[in-house]
């Protein structure tokens, strides 16, 4: 892992236009993703978290151009040249998706089922222009690497489990060598006993082929298990940011606190750590007015709900979208119990 | 609380469906007993047989596929009804469905119907079992509205579905099931669409519910840690066989069979060291259709043996926990 970025977002911002009415009136917009910057260095993952419709996936299709972004910039330092993929030509788009590549969530509807297993890995190949013969070979040396045999290439989607499908939406993003992967939810719709498969094959790959993660999930031990860096939305807004360890033992948003003590641990007798967020996500068509969490933040005070706090960097790249950031005290005792610890006799 | 009194006993369940591919064994062999104020997990993957067992309570499935004993303690020193003899149609499960037992499904997308008012789909239930007026059916369904965390229960009460966010219509799912302050309520993977901080809200809703009403829960999930918050007991099941069965803390503490003891191993806690390889299972659930004679987790288990082709027996480890393993039986 090293300290140069590969991937620099800047300001991106994506409004999605919400129309009523018979003549499709634009009545204002849901703002998807808000004036959200990060960094990714190469060899590292970033995680990205959040709840739904805090626009962590809006964050992924846009990094790969599957939505247009409306604002802001996003730099992808290629191994020649840069690339600014907000502005790219459909030319350039060509170069940068062979320099990044995204798995998709769900592995039973991201794949045509018509198509054989070969041709779904050769198909980012086709759009690169490499001929039949060589991309056929290429994809028989890439199915061991996933952990799949030979006898797979012939086979249709229907034929696999869960768990081999995202094996070959691994392959299809890999075929290419990017050094870039945008995964988003990539094992949330596996069976618990392939979810721990798939987290290692993405760790090995990591490290064998140097690889850089962008990984998106809402199961935050996974994404602590897995990532470098953590970054957390909510509402469109990028409200902390930081190394794993800072953002999993001293975070400085309520939010992030609020979303790491409502992890249900697997232990029995560890029932007393949860803690409950009350309300609900805002709408985000009219989210809340100053800071987007102030409707359901503990500590919420008037300065909150009047003016939106700046993201501020709370030093060693911690950043923070909080007035407040110094002054809370996020520890344990003010969280209440939740649940009552059984005996061990009962 | 603790009165260890049984309010279900499930003795022997098999459901088979019998497939134009062959004959499915959806649940083969599940004996449990749910105590009265407890909470009873049932935990296992996709295909387990997990839902099917909790249909099968309710009586949901088709007659001519379930055979077994499901036992159902009504109050005092009545005699318990076999629900597995009752009609599926009949007066008698009508009378014991949505009023005893209650059930939550999982997806609070489809469960509810669009063309009716969230209200009217609560009244539904009340009027079913109840014997209220108009009036007092509505003020209960309010009520209920309030009890579930809905704020402006009254407004709400006409609002639609599509209203409503996921959390708020698990949440009326939640109501529904408990207008008729059941005996039992199923919750077949009430969290599993929703949001984390949706779900500790849903989860705590259920738990303080449990005890207000001093209801049994039979909570079934795939979600490990659902289990270590909310079970006093738990079943992990298998492609439709019964793995293991233990308390709590003992089944976390202690886990006999292969399968429990590599699910629990794969999964990432706290103090999983960051980035290192997870334990994993190989393989994959095999297809229903397919599995494997005797010990169905014998093509995956790391502890597989050649008597593993033959039926596993039933291991005793203490008064509440066993095993379905011959990982303990001695030649």
């Amino acid at each position: 892992m090293s300290d140069t970025p590969i991937l620099q977002v800047e300001n991106l911002s994506k409004f999605f236009p919400v129309q009523r009415g018979l003549l499709r009136r634009t009545v204002g917009h849901v703002k998807a993703v808000n004036d959200v910057s990060f960094a990714v260095n190469k060899g590292e993952c970033l995680g990205l978290v959040g709840e739904s419709g805090c626009g962590k996936t809006t964050v992924a299709r846009c990094l790969l151009r599957l939505v247009e972004p409306d604002q802001g910039r996003i730099l992808l330092h290629g191994e020649q040249q840069t690339f600014d993929i907000a502005s790219a030509s459909r030319k350039e788009m060509l170069d940068v998706r062979r320099q990044m590549q995204i798995i998709f969530q769900d592995p039973f509807s991201s794949l045509d089922p018509r198509w054989r297993v070969t041709d779904v890995i050769a198909e980012p190949l086709m759009a690169q222009k490499v001929g039949r013969g060589e991309a056929g070979r290429r994809v028989l040396e890439i199915l061991p690497t996933v952990g799949l045999g030979p006898h797979f290439a012939d086979r249709f989607p229907h034929e696999l489990s869960g768990g081999e499908r995202q094996r070959v939406s691994i392959a299809r993003a890999l075929i290419v060598s990017p050094p870039l992967v945008v995964a988003d939810e990539p094992v949330s719709a596996l069976d618990v006993s392939v979810r721990s498969q798939i987290i290692n094959l993405l760790l090995d790959l990591q490290s064998q082929m140097n690889l850089t993660y962008v990984f998106i999930a809402h199961d935050l031990s996974i994404v602590k298990h897995i990532s470098h860096r953590i970054a957390v939305m909510y509402l469109g807004r990028l409200v902390e940011l930081g190394t794993t360890q800072q953002v999993f033992e001293d975070c400085k948003h309520p939010y992030t606190k609020a979303l790491l003590a409502s992890v249900l641990i697997p232990d029995p007798t560890h029932r007393e750590q949860s803690y409950v967020l009350e309300g609900e996500v805002p709408s985000p068509l009219n989210p809340p007015s100053g800071c987007h969490f102030s409707t359901r933040c503990p500590f919420a005070q008037e300065q909150c709900s009047a003016e939106e706090p700046e993201l501020r960097d709370m030093g060693g790249g911690h950043w923070v979208r909080c007035h407040f950031a110094e002054e809370l005290d996020l520890s344990e005792e003010i969280f209440a119990p939740q649940f009552d610890t059984p005996t061990a006799s009962n | 609380m603790p009165n260890s009194q049984p309010i279900l006993e499930v003795h022997d369940l098999h459901v088979h469906f019998k497939m134009l591919a062959g004959i499915v064994r959806a649940v083969d062999g599940v004996d449990f007993t749910v105590e009265r104020g407890r909470c009873l997990g049932i935990v296992g993957e996709s295909g387990c047989g997990k839902s099917v067992t909790a249909r099968s309570i309710l009586r949901l499935l088709p007659s001519s596929d379930t055979s077994g004993q499901i036992l159902y303690h009504p109050d005092g020193d009545g005699q318990p009804i076999d629900l597995v003899g009752l009609d599926a149609k009949g007066d008698a499960i009508r009378a014991i469905r949505g009023k005893d037992i209650a059930m939550i499904f999982q997806e609070p997308m489809t469960s509810l119907t669009p063309v009716y008012t969230i209200g009217e789909q609560i009244m539904e239930s009340i009027r079913q079992h109840q014997n209220l007026s108009e009036e007092e059916s509505q003020e209960l369904a309010i009520s209920m509205l309030n009890k579930v965390g809905i704020p402006d229960a009254e407004r709400r009460f006409a609002d639609y579905p599509h209203q409503m966010s996921g959390g708020m219509r698990q949440r009326v799912m939640i109501a529904i099931a408990l207008c008729c302050e059941p005996r039992i309520l199923i919750a077949d993977e009430p969290t599993t669409a929703l949001d984390v901080t949706i779900q500790a809200q849903i989860l705590r809703l259920i738990r303080s519910l449990q005890q207000d009403l001093d209801m049994s829960v039979i909570m079934i999930t795939h979600d490990l840690a659902v289990i270590a918050q909310l079970a006093d007991f738990v079943v992990v099941m298998y492609l439709g066989q019964m793995a293991e069965k233990a308390p709590v803390v003992e089944l976390f503490q202690d886990p006999k069979h292969p399968y429990t003891q590599a699910l629990l191993r794969s999964i990432v806690r706290p103090d999983t060291p960051p980035r290192e390889q997870l334990h994993s299972i190989s393989g994959s659930v095999p297809d229903p259709r397919n599995a494997p004679s005797g010990c169905r987790f014998r093509n995956r288990c790391p502890s597989v043996h050649d008597r593993c082709v033959e039926d596993p027996p039933v291991v005793e480890f203490g008064p509440q926990h066993s095993a379905t393993c011959w990982l303990y039986v001695d030649d």
